[in-house]
C-alpha cells in the first residue's frame, strides 16, 4: 500500500481529515436516472430541468421542440410503420419504420400533434414537403441524443 | 430557400451537438465547438452541391 509522502500533504493536507471536497460528477437514485430519461424523452431538455441543468434544458428544449414543429409548419407529415406490400420479406415498410423510429424521439410532440392530427394529412405536392419531414426527423434524432446525455449526468458521468 | 433551410439546419444541429459534446467543460469551448459543427454543416453541404451539380439525375 502507498504510504503518503510530502507531496501529498503539501497537495492535500486535508484529505484524510475528510474537509476535501472533489468537485466531481455525483450519481443520482436509480428512481431519479429513470425518471430523468423518461422525461427528456417525453420533453425535449425536461430531463437536464430535472437534474438541475437549466440552461442546456432551455436550449435543448427551444431548439428541439422548434425544429419539429417548424417541420410541421412546412407540410411535413408524421409516419406510422406501416404494412409492405407483398411480395416482401418483411411485414412492415421498412423506411416507414426507420422514418417513424426518427420521429418519434421527440416525445410528446409526436404523439401530440398525432392525437390532434397535425401532419397526418400528407402534402406532398407542397414545395416544403421534404424540408419539414427533414426538420421533424432532425428533431427526434437530436432528442435521442439528449436522452443519452441526461442519463450520463444522472449517472455522473458528466456534469 | 434551400440554403436559408440548411443554415437552419446547421444551427440546430450544432447548437444540440455542441451543448452535448462531453469534451467541452466550459461554455466557450462549446460555443467553438457548436461553431466548427455549423460551418462543417454549411462547407460540406456547399461543397457537395457544387461538385454534384453537373450530374444530370
Amino acid at each position: 500500500m502507498q504510504t503518503r509522502d510530502g507531496l501529498t500533504n503539501d497537495i492535500a493536507p486535508n484529505y484524510s481529515s475528510g474537509s476535501f471536497v472533489f468537485d466531481e460528477p455525483r450519481p443520482f437514485s436509480i428512481p431519479r436516472r429513470a425518471i430523468a430519461v423518461v422525461a427528456a424523452w417525453l420533453v425535449p431538455g425536461a430531463g437536464h430541468l430535472l437534474l438541475g441543468r437549466y440552461g442546456r434544458a432551455a436550449l435543448f428544449f427551444v431548439s428541439i421542440t422548434g425544429a419539429f414543429f417548424l417541420g410541421l409548419i412546412l407540410n411535413g407529415r408524421l409516419f406510422w410503420p406501416t404494412v409492405a406490400e407483398p411480395p416482401s420479406t418483411f411485414h412492415f415498410d421498412l423506411i416507414t419504420v426507420l422514418w417513424f423510429f426518427a420521429q418519434i424521439g421527440s416525445g410528446l410532440c409526436y404523439l401530440v400533434s398525432y392525437a390532434l392530427g397535425f401532419g397526418t394529412n400528407p402534402h406532398p405536392e407542397a414545395a416544403t414537403f421534404e424540408y419539414g419531414n427533414t426538420f421533424m426527423f432532425l428533431a427526434g434524432l437530436l432528442n435521442y441524443l439528449v436522452i443519452h446525455d441526461a442519463f450520463d449526468i444522472a449517472a455522473g458521468r458528466k456534469r | 430557400m434551400h440554403v436559408l433551410m440548411m443554415s437552419l439546419y446547421a444551427a440546430i444541429a450544432a447548437v444540440v451537438l455542441a451543448a452535448v459534446d462531453p469534451k467541452s467543460d466550459t461554455t466557450r469551448q462549446r460555443l467553438v465547438h457548436g461553431l466548427k459543427i455549423f460551418g462543417s454543416f454549411l462547407g460540406i453541404g456547399l461543397l457537395l452541391s457544387w461538385v454534384l451539380f453537373p450530374v444530370p439525375w
